[in-house]
């Protein structure tokens, strides 16, 4: 009897539950949060960076209070248990995490460790234990890569690992932090479909997310956070009904794949003169013979190979592909920090591998792998040369609206404002060719355009610019041209005028399908049990 | 092949303390030079033949510089070479050794290892976040050297700033990955109280008992040669 009011109770359940954390620095405080999550029931949360998304899946996995200092007031209950008072080994036999950062989830080196992990923690008989492994990566088509090293997977791999590293203890919530940020959109693809599974299976799913296109249809609530509370909650009805005004103005992504192509003029900046000013120009940057090797288990590969490209100077080219095409090798190379051959010609001038990392400039993914110094004035002056450089940084700060962080600490900033710093460090030292790696991946509307203008106005500098996306609404933003990597070539690469938008929303359909029609995800018991 | 984690920590003591403090005599050397298979040896064999080479190249120019290049030189030219050229040629030998360890080892069968041996979780917990902190730590400190490349910070042109400019960065992520790995693993029930399953499989084989008892005879000759200087020299 007992047993059968608690299958009735709510898997998930919050009522008036506020955090704030102590010291204030490690992210954004809560207040008042109540919901509740049935069996196979599915709550997107959503709302701009820094609105406390991430807190409330903390509150869920108990993180907050246990790891993350601070006062929790109000009830937390998964299945029945009261989390803010219960040890977190206690909460993790209800509650499998995904979080945002694939380098920093796992805990082990291989992944058939990485997926038993849990249920190791959680003391399992070792041969139940080897069953649901077996059973995990056969669901999450892990099973060819089950003795690989965590570190030679790719990020949809490593988000597949982690998926079924929770899905392993068989919770009865699963809780995503931003799951979707670093993959492309094969990957995003089988995530969904892992999502789908879990709901099929009377799991209950919460996932805070940005790029929310992937849960249409999945999700039955969407719960709106502004500042902390819960300013807006719809169902999966009203929600769809939503207008795209509303939508943009709430600072939310595109509802579904289609809306990003549908709603290409929603940044506030224009790209279609560009594109005709890029396209009219003759100068162009030359990339020939690129190639590049890499040691994988002992044997040289060729991860890279481009025998000619084309940029028009000034243009801004969106490069696309799916994860491990060889895009990041592609930005290394360009910038002459790999072990790479070939030449890139600049101005009139061909540059090999040296000259090319004292003229092209990589805005890494991380930003803060490249500040170096005490403050954002000197990371600006630092490499300009004559009397008058303390001037010229403030101008260049200026330009990007950092002029009043100029004396803080470059860690002190935010990720956004890190990053422009680094672009601040490619106008300082003249670079002509600034590569973007993945700029946008994790941010909310919002900031993202704002990634977008800061492109704009480099490239009113006559700089050419690559930028290596996974995002088609930041593509449409701002840039003037594609290209597609496949396998180390170009495939394909085009200006992004009408016809290219409709051949660029192509591939990322055809991308997406490709993960959905995964036959060795499709064949899973429970997919044929909903057929 | 698979050697038992016990087997790699019996045989990275008797490497690390043999070599390092090396004892002398014709019969140590010999010790010595067997000793040396084991880093460079296992690591060739377990596939890693680029690893084995570098570190067997830097070990043997290191010491073959402190043998031959050493007496020709002068004053503090003299000092600087042979202390740089012994202390690279003793600790190569253990680095590798140690890569050895940590790039064969899963974390899986480490904690095996330590539940057999009863060692504590306060102790054994710690030691295994170290098989994923070091490795993603190096992950990081490529990208902040490409970085550094780009923007043509050496120790040439920076000076003294060149270390502070590489530890900033690296400090950063070392908190940040700290932190990180923690919450993911605290939030996936490590360190619950109930004994924890572990799936990794460890046992001694053959090859185990002779590694061991290697190391273990190359121990003994070190303290014997250190404690009867004359007794094993030849």
């Amino acid at each position: 009897m007992v047993k059968e009011t608690k299958t009735e109770s709510p898997v998930l359940f919050m009522s008036e539950a506020s955090f704030s954390y102590a010291g204030g620095h490690s992210g954004a405080g809560v207040e008042g949060i109540s919901l509740s999550l049935g069996k196979g029931e599915v709550a997107l949360l959503c709302g701009s960076s820094g609105c406390g998304k991430t807190t409330v899946t903390r509150l869920a996995n108990g993180l907050a209070p246990h790891f993350y200092e601070g006062t929790e007031t109000g009830t937390v209950r998964v299945c029945g248990l009261d989390v803010a008072h219960a040890e977190l080994w206690e909460t993790a036999r209800f509650v499998g995490s995904v979080f945002q950062n694939p380098k920093t989830q796992f805990y082990n080196v291989d992944v058939r460790g990485e997926v038993a992990f849990g249920c190791e923690n959680l003391g399992f008989e070792p041969a139940d234990i080897e069953r649901r492994v077996d059973a995990s990566a056969k669901e999450f088509n892990l099973t060819p890569l089950i003795d690989e090293s965590l570190f030679s997977l790719s990020g949809g791999q490593k988000q597949r690992v982690a998926c079924a590293s929770a899905a392993a203890t068989s919770p009865a919530l699963v809780v995503l932090d931003e799951p979707s940020s670093n993959l492309d959109f094969e990957a995003i693809a089988q995530l969904r479909m892992a999502i789908s599974r879990w709901k099929a299976t009377g799991t209950a799913v919460l996932v805070a997310e940005h790029r929310i296109h992937y849960l249409e249809g999945i999700a039955d609530y969407v719960l709106y956070l502004d500042n902390g509370r819960l300013a807006r909650r719809w169902t999966a009805d009203e929600f769809a009904r939503l207008d795209d005004a509303e939508r943009i103005r709430l600072g939310l992504r595109a509802r579904s794949v289609d809306d990003a192509f549908r709603n290409s003029g929603c940044c506030s900046v224009p790209a279609m003169p560009y594109a005709q000013k890029a396209a009219l120009g003759e100068n162009v940057v030359r990339l020939e013979n690129l190639t590049a090797h890499c040691r994988k288990n002992g044997v040289l590969e060729k991860t890279l190979e481009i025998a000619s490209l084309e940029l028009p100077v000034g243009s801004i080219t969106a490069l696309v592909g799916a994860c491990g095409a060889g895009k990041s090798t592609f930005a290394e190379a360009v910038c002459g920090l790999n072990r790479c051959d070939g030449t890139v010609t600049l101005e009139g001038a061909r540059l090999g591998k040296r000259a090319r990392r004292r003229k092209c400039f990589m805005v890494m993914q991380d930003a803060s792998h490249q500040l170096f110094s005490e403050s954002v004035l000197d990371e600006v002056v630092l490499g300009m040369e004559g009397p008058d450089r303390q001037q010229r940084g403030l101008d260049i700060l200026c330009d990007l609206d950092l002029d009043l962080f100029a004396e803080d600490h470059p860690l002190s900033l935010s990720g956004g404002q890190r990053q422009r710093v680094a672009i601040a460090q490619a106008l300082a030292t003249n670079r002509a060719l600034v590569v973007y790696d993945e700029p946008t991946s994790g941010l909310d509307l919002f900031h993202m355009q704002q990634v977008a203008e800061g492109i704009c106005r480099v490239c009113e500098r006559g700089i050419t610019q690559v930028v290596i996306t996974h995002d088609p609404e930041f593509a449409l933003s701002c840039c003037t041209h594609v290209a597609v990597m496949d396998r180390g070539r170009i495939t394909e690469a085009y200006p992004l005028e009408e016809s290219g938008i409709s051949r660029l929303a192509s591939f990322f359909r055809s991308e997406y399908h490709a993960g959905e029609d995964d036959p060795s995800i499709r064949k899973t018991p429970y997919s044929r049990q909903k057929e | 092949m698979r050697l038992d984690p016990r087997t790699k920590m019996v045989m990275l003591f008797a490497v690390s303390t043999v070599l390092l403090l090396g004892g002398n005599g014709g019969a140590m050397f010999a010790v010595r030079t067997a000793m040396l298979l084991f880093p460079f040896g296992l690591l060739a064999i377990s596939g890693r033949m680029h690893a084995a080479g570098l570190m067997l190249a830097a070990y043997l120019g290191s010491y073959a510089l402190a043998a031959f290049a050493a007496p020709t030189l002068e004053g503090i030219a003299n000092a600087i070479t042979v202390a740089t050229a012994t202390v690279v040629s003793r600790f190569v030998p253990t680095l590798a050794l140690a890569y050895f360890v940590f790039a064969t080892t899963t974390v899986s069968e480490f904690m095996a290892a330590m539940g057999r041996m009863r060692i504590p979780d306060w102790i054994a917990i710690p030691l295994s976040v170290l098989f994923r902190f070091f490795p993603t730590l190096g992950q990081e400190a490529r990208a902040i050297n490409a970085a550094m490349r780009m923007r043509n910070i050496t120790p040439i042109s920076r000076g003294a700033s060149y270390v502070e400019n590489c530890l900033v960065p690296l400090m950063s992520c070392a908190v940040s990955i700290g932190e990180d790995l923690s919450a993911a693993a605290l939030a996936r029930g490590l360190g619950a109280p109930w004994p924890r399953t572990n799936t990794g499989s460890v046992g001694f084989a053959l090859v185990d008992a002779v590694v061991i008892a290697v190391s273990l005879a190359a121990t003994a000759a070190l303290a014997l040669s250190l404690a009867f200087p004359e007794a094993i020299a030849w």
